[in-house]
Parts: C-alpha cells; structure tokens; sequence
C-alpha cells in the first residue's frame, strides 16, 4: 500500500511538471527519457525476460511510427491513432514475427536482425521523401500535449511491465529464458508463451513509435526504421539491468543524460567516447546498474526468483 | 541474354568478395560463439589504412595485404586480451548478447574513428589497372574483380587446409564442437581462442584491401557485417569451404535481383533468402543436418 501510495505521488509530480517548469529543454528531456524507456521495456519483455535476444525492435518502432502519421494527417486523434499504431505492429509482428520462433538461441538474434535491415531497405525505396505532420499541428507546435502522451504511455508500459514480473505469465517467461527445454519438460507451452511476448513487446513497441511520430515534427520516412532503434533498446537495458523493472528505466535516464553531457563537451567525440563507455558497462557490470543496487542491499535478484519458483 | 550474363559474373565477382568477408566472421562465430558485428568496422578500417598507405607510398595496393594481415592479427590478439577473453566463461546466451554489445561499441568506436581520420567522403584507391577490364566474349570483367576471386579462392582454400592438415587447425576444430571436452583432452582453450580470434581479425585485412579498390566510406561497415551474416547462415555456421559457396550463391541471386526487380531492391532479395535459409533450412546450404 505504501509502496503505491509512492508511486502514484511520483506519478502526480511528473504530471505537474509543465505547470512549473515552462523550460522546452527539460520538457524534451523527459520525453527522451520516457520514448526511450517505452522502448527499452519493449525489449526488455522479450529479451530481458524471455530470452529471446530480438534485434528487429526497429521494424516494429518503424511501423508504429509510420501508421500513426498515416492516421494522424486522416484527421484521427492522436490517442486513437497510437492504439492503430500499436495494433499496426502487432499485424506485422504477426506475419513476419511469430514465424521467426522457428529460430532459436543465436539464430533467432541474426534473423530478426535481419527483419529490420529488409524493412529499412524497403521503406527507403517505397517512401524516399520527408514526412510532415498536419499543418494545423504545426501551427501550434506545444510540448505539452506531447510530454502527457509520453508519460502516459510510460506509465502504462511499467505497470504493465511491472504486473508482469509478479503474475505467473512472467515466471513463465522466465522459465524459458533459463532453460526453454526444461521449461518444456515441466508443462510450459513455450511457443504459446513466447508468442504472448513478443505481442505484449511490439504493441508496446507500436506505441514507442507513435510517440516517436508524434514528437518528432518532420522526418525522412527511414529514419524511425534506423538499426540504432534495435541496438538502443538492448543497450539501455543492458547498462540498467535486463529482466527487471526498474533497470531499463534507470538504463534510459543515464544514456540519455550522458548522450547530453557528451554531445555538449565533446562535440564530434562523443559517439566514440559512448562506445568506450557502454563496452565498459558491459564487461564490468553484467547485471546492469541495477546489480550495484542489488549487492549493497545484499538481496540477489536471482535468489528472489528462485525462491518464487518453489 | 547478354546483358544477364554481364550482371551475373559481377554478381560472381562481389561474391567472391562477400565469401572473403565472411570468411573471419564465420571462424570466430563457429569457435567461440561470439557474434563479432564490428567484423565490417574492422574491413573498413583496414581499406582506410590501404587507402592511406597507397597515398603515401604508391605501392601496389595488393601488396600491403602481407602488411595489413599482421597488423590485424596483433590488433585482434590484444582486443582478445583486453575484451572477450573475460567473456568465455558465460554461458551461450549471455555469450552471444555480450559479445554483440561489445562489438557494436567496436563498432560505433571504428566508424567515429575513420570519419574523424579521414572524414566521411567517399574513397577509392585509384592504380594504372583501375576501370580495365578484361572482354571475354563481349561479356566485361574487371582486372580488381578478378584479382578478388584469385586472392579470395588461395585465402579460403589455405585457410581449409590449415584447419585440416595441421595439428593447431585440429585443436581449432576440437573447440569449435566442444570447450570443455577439449579442455580434457589436454588443450589449452584459452590459448586457441586467442589465435582463431586474431586469425579472424587478420582475415578482416585481406578484403579490406580489395574493398579498397572500389569506391568505400566509413558507413559500408554495418553493410560488410550485413553481407558477411547472410553468408555465414548460407554457408552454415562453422563451414569454411561452404563461405565461398555461399558468397557465390549470394552474389548471383542478388544479380537475379539487379536483373529482374532493379538496383534498390538488390539487398533485399539477399535478405530475404536468408530468413528463407533461416527458416528452413537453419544449417546452411552446404551444411550438414545438425
């Protein structure tokens, strides 16, 4: 209860924020901070806790991207168009993404990645201009709108994400991750739970992508369907923590301050010194961010699920 | 007719190419798992330094292949000791994501590198036989391309040979099938991975001078990885007579593409038949079923 009471408080602050602060930079921020962790919840469902290492997440965030703009200059709410946008990917995932279940381990990673390469390939040829949003919202261009969209959707992707790491569907998963044929063994029907999965990732990753849309002003079509939208996610959950709750969200609020911090100080540097920085946090710290937390509070997430199972 | 002959033996020709490319990919990935996405990064880097070396010297650019493979083998020996020899006791899974997280920061580092030596411009190493070609039949065949196939079979074939004939290829192969089975059979794990590793890198310097022959900038790595992944699922993971197949393969169905749909979908249809591949056939074209 308390626990709650906490979260809704944080919640309400984030919600007041733009009747304090009328800044556009810290308003851009959080929204950065809220698309990329989206994204990287997207993910995190099915790498960080099925096991299933997908590089393909910029096909999903592209068509999310794609579909909402194609709605939205029909004259469609935003909110509406976000949910087309969510099922849109869920579509595609259905066609060219549960098949890929055929792959498995490190097969499943190199096809999926190859998913995003044909997409990106196939957008450029088929849409090669600029896509604008209608005129009227350009008109009155306001952050507002956009930063409760953001948060929102943020919201709604850690509840989900966070139900799930308590529910039996998310031991399930990561059951799978950890040994899929003994999960099998056991009586877990691991293509009808991968399946669940990847629909809960690529609505989720539909929505990235609508908010994408709706944020960025005008963009080459290409330019959401971009490979860096796969490897940021995996990334960020990466440098936070994958398979937990809070480790992609703290995994987005450090990449995006230090992709700040270092496109302000050093200039045309900065990509190089964030590889160097990012190779770092993978070999030195495994379990993400959230491990540093996690071994000074002496509690192993590792040892909580295990004593979930028995 | 003509005209598909033409674009199906420039098919062959980049195919020979594509097989090269592979070839260090392939090695690394069938013996320690690792999923070395910089492999491109690496190429580029390595026809950057022909290109570079060309400049100043006005050697023929073939000839730095005897320089540029060293390098690379020493660079890939201290990469392995600073980077992924830590990464060899994770299980399979976490093997593969930590070593494609690692190599994409390689990656980010090496295209920064190169557009901050040599800016983002497009390059080409430009000798007395470049644009000469070779009229067989009234069909055209470029000197570099065919010099490509020449350097890509010998690589390739010495490349078998080494893994077959001697005593080192035979602990290689003994690690590939399984670590902790050669580990008891006296040898020295650790010590193999280093080498095949750095034997991959140096592999990433011999198509890097061809690729400097044609026209390159720093964002064809993430296209060379690209190409190099769809050959190693072709030729099937750990096959080294299977990647010039492969890359044969590769090179004429994409000319297929180039001859029936047009040049902005050539990559596609590679792509496409490798999810096909992918799908159906996971152990390779020239694979064994597993």
């Amino acid at each position: 209860m308390k626990k709650l009471v906490l979260i809704v408080g944080i919640v309400i602050c984030f919600a007041l924020v733009p009747l304090v602060i009328t800044k556009a930079y810290v308003l851009n921020l959080i929204i950065l901070i809220c698309l990329y962790t989206i994204l990287s919840h997207s993910w995190n469902i099915l790498g960080g806790y099925t096991g299933q290492i997908s590089l393909g997440h910029s096909t999903f965030f592209g068509i999310g991207a794609l579909i909402f703009r194609y709605l939205w200059t029909l004259g469609i709410p935003p909110y509406f168009a976000l949910c087309g946008a969510s099922i849109s990917s869920l579509v595609l995932a259905s066609i060219i993404g549960f098949p890929s279940f055929k792959l498995k381990g490190h097969y499943f990673a190199i096809g999926t990645l190859a998913l995003s390469m044909i997409a990106i390939v196939t957008v450029q040829n088929i849409f090669p201009g600029v896509s604008f949003p209608p005129p009227q919202h350009l008109a009155k261009y306001n952050l507002v709108p956009i930063y409760y969209m953001a948060l929102t959707v943020a919201v709604i992707t850690i509840g989900l994400v966070s139900f799930l790491n308590r529910s039996k569907l998310g031991l399930a998963f990561v059951a799978i991750r950890e040994e899929e044929d003994a999960a099998e063994a056991i009586g877990i029907n691991t293509f009808k739970y991968k399946v669940i999965s990847m629909t809960l990732s690529t609505l989720i990753a539909g929505l990235g992508g609508g908010l994408f849309s709706f944020y960025v002003a005008s963009y080459y079509y290409y330019v959401p369907f971009e490979l860096g939208w796969s490897f940021d996610p995996v990334l960020i959950a990466s440098i936070g923590g994958a398979g937990t709750v809070a480790g992609p969200v703290l995994g987005s609020i450090v990449f995006v301050i230090l992709k700040e911090l270092f496109a302000i100080s050093l200039g045309q540097m900065n990509v190089l010194i964030f590889g160097i920085v990012f190779i770092f946090t993978v070999l030195f710290l495994p379990k993400g961010l959230i491990g540093i937390i996690g071994m000074v509070q002496g509690v192993r997430k590792s040892q909580d699920v295990s004593a979930k199972k028995r | 007719m003509l005209r598909f002959i033409q674009i199906l033996s420039y098919g062959l020709l980049n195919g020979a190419l594509y097989g090269l490319v592979a070839l260090g990919l392939s090695l690394v990935f069938g013996v320690m798992n690792y999923l070395m996405i910089a492999h491109g990064g690496l190429i580029m880097m390595a026809a950057y330094i022909t290109f570079w070396a060309f400049f100043y010297t006005h050697i023929d650019p073939f000839l730095f292949i005897l320089v540029v493979t060293p390098l690379f083998f020493i660079i890939g020996w201290i990469l392995f000791k600073i980077l992924f020899q830590s990464l060899m006791k994770f299980p399979e899974g976490e093997k593969i994501k930590n070593s494609l997280l690692i190599s994409f920061g390689l990656l980010l580092i090496f295209s920064n590198l190169a557009i901050l030596f040599w800016t983002a411009d497009e390059r080409a190493v430009t000798t007395v036989y470049s644009g000469k070609v070779l009229d067989l039949f009234g069909v055209r065949l470029p000197y570099i391309g065919l010099g490509g196939v020449a350097i890509a079979i010998i690589v390739i074939i010495a490349l078998h040979l080494f893994l077959t004939r001697t005593y080192f290829g035979k602990a290689i192969r003994a690690v590939s099938l399984d670590h902790e089975a050669a580990t008891l059979m006296g040898i020295n794990v650790n010590k193999v991975c280093l080498v095949a590793f750095s034997i991959g890198f140096a592999l990433a310097g011999i198509p890097g001078v061809i690729t400097s022959l044609h026209a390159f900038n720093p964002a064809i790595s993430f296209d060379l990885t690209n190409k190099a992944l769809i050959v190693l699922i072709l030729a099937g993971v750990g096959s080294i007579k299977g990647v010039l197949i492969g890359g044969f393969f590769l090179g004429a169905i994409e000319a297929a593409g180039v001859y029936l749909v047009g040049t902005p979908y050539r990559e596609v249809f590679g792509l496409i038949l490798f999810v096909l591949i992918l799908m159906f056939r996971p152990q390779g074209i020239a694979g064994k079923k597993a």
